[in-house]
């Protein structure tokens, strides 16, 4: 099996104390030290604000994955709304009605790091109708 | 001031060449370039609970806000795992020494970032977890 490994490095001074956190994850199949062995890569632009699926539970065999998505944009005002669940396409966008839950907006030169238990698909909702690249990879 | 949180991934072998990926984001305010200013700093709590319980309680008002969610699981039996749920939504489970970090939206009240220390018995041990909001403007209450 691969080693693969993920690490994080944070650091703040917002406080007086400063945050300073670093640590590795080893990403292994489910509550084991087995390593993963699937890895998708891929960049893809999206040219409408549609909202689409990004990452289908099809797309995967496993029921634990890891999803690292970025948002390459140099532009901090546009980004992406990442959801779980059913996308809605060109459909009424609306928070309160969705058939999905929002995780959070990844604004440009953001990147996220999830663990996904690939009950539903992750969905994406670009902000602007102009080429928007997002890359993302899953470990699974 | 300035938040930085940098991801390193890794593997010689996973695929047919290395993969080595690393990207250093600023967390700024939303759709701008000025630092996040607010933290809850760094948190621990020992779960040992097999249901959820609130770990970032939602402030409708910081919907459309930008805030920044770290989470780690600091157990050292990898079996032993959290269960991490927006909304009723189940995002996926941490295992013991997985991390997350991820946007958070607050799009309503009911968006409150919960845990589970799903598979948690009186034999396991608690589950010792750290984490860490940043974010803007709005108020943040936890009561994990």
């Amino acid at each position: 099996m691969a080693t693969t490994t993920a690490a994080i490095s944070l650091s703040s001074d917002i406080t007086d104390s400063n945050v300073s956190v670093s640590n590795t994850a080893d990403l292994n199949t489910a509550g084991t030290t087995t390593g993963l062995n699937t890895m998708t890569s891929v960049t893809k632009v999206l040219s409408s604000t549609d909202h689409v699926d990004l990452i289908t539970t099809g797309s995967v065999s496993t029921t634990h994955a890891y999803v690292y998505i970025n948002n390459p944009s140099t532009d901090h005002t546009e980004y992406f709304h990442i959801h779980i669940g059913n996308a809605v396409g060109s459909g009424t966008y609306d928070d309160s009605t969705l058939p999905t839950e929002e995780i959070g907006t990844l604004y440009g030169g953001d990147w996220m790091f999830i663990p996904w238990d690939v009950d539903d698909d992750i969905t994406i909702k670009p902000s602007v109708s102009t080429d928007m690249t997002v890359e993302y990879m899953v470990f699974s | 001031m300035a938040t930085t949180a940098t991801i390193t991934l890794t593997s010689a072998d996973i695929a047919g060449d290395p993969v080595n990926v690393s990207k250093t984001a600023t967390c700024t305010k939303a759709g701008a370039t000025t630092d996040l200013d607010q933290t809850i700093g760094l948190n621990r709590v020992h779960l040992r609970s097999t249901t959820n319980k609130v770990l970032l309680a939602a402030n409708a008002e910081g919907n459309n806000l930008a805030a920044k969610v770290y989470i780690i699981n600091k157990s050292e039996d990898p079996s032993l795992y959290l269960t991490i749920t927006i909304n009723a939504q189940t995002v996926g489970k941490l295992y013991g020494g997985d991390w997350m970090f991820f946007p958070w939206s607050q799009t309503d009240t009911s968006a409150s970032i919960e845990v589970a220390a799903t598979n948690w018995t009186s034999s396991t041990g608690d589950i010792p977890v750290e984490y860490a909001l940043f974010h803007e403007d709005t108020d943040f209450l936890t009561n994990a």
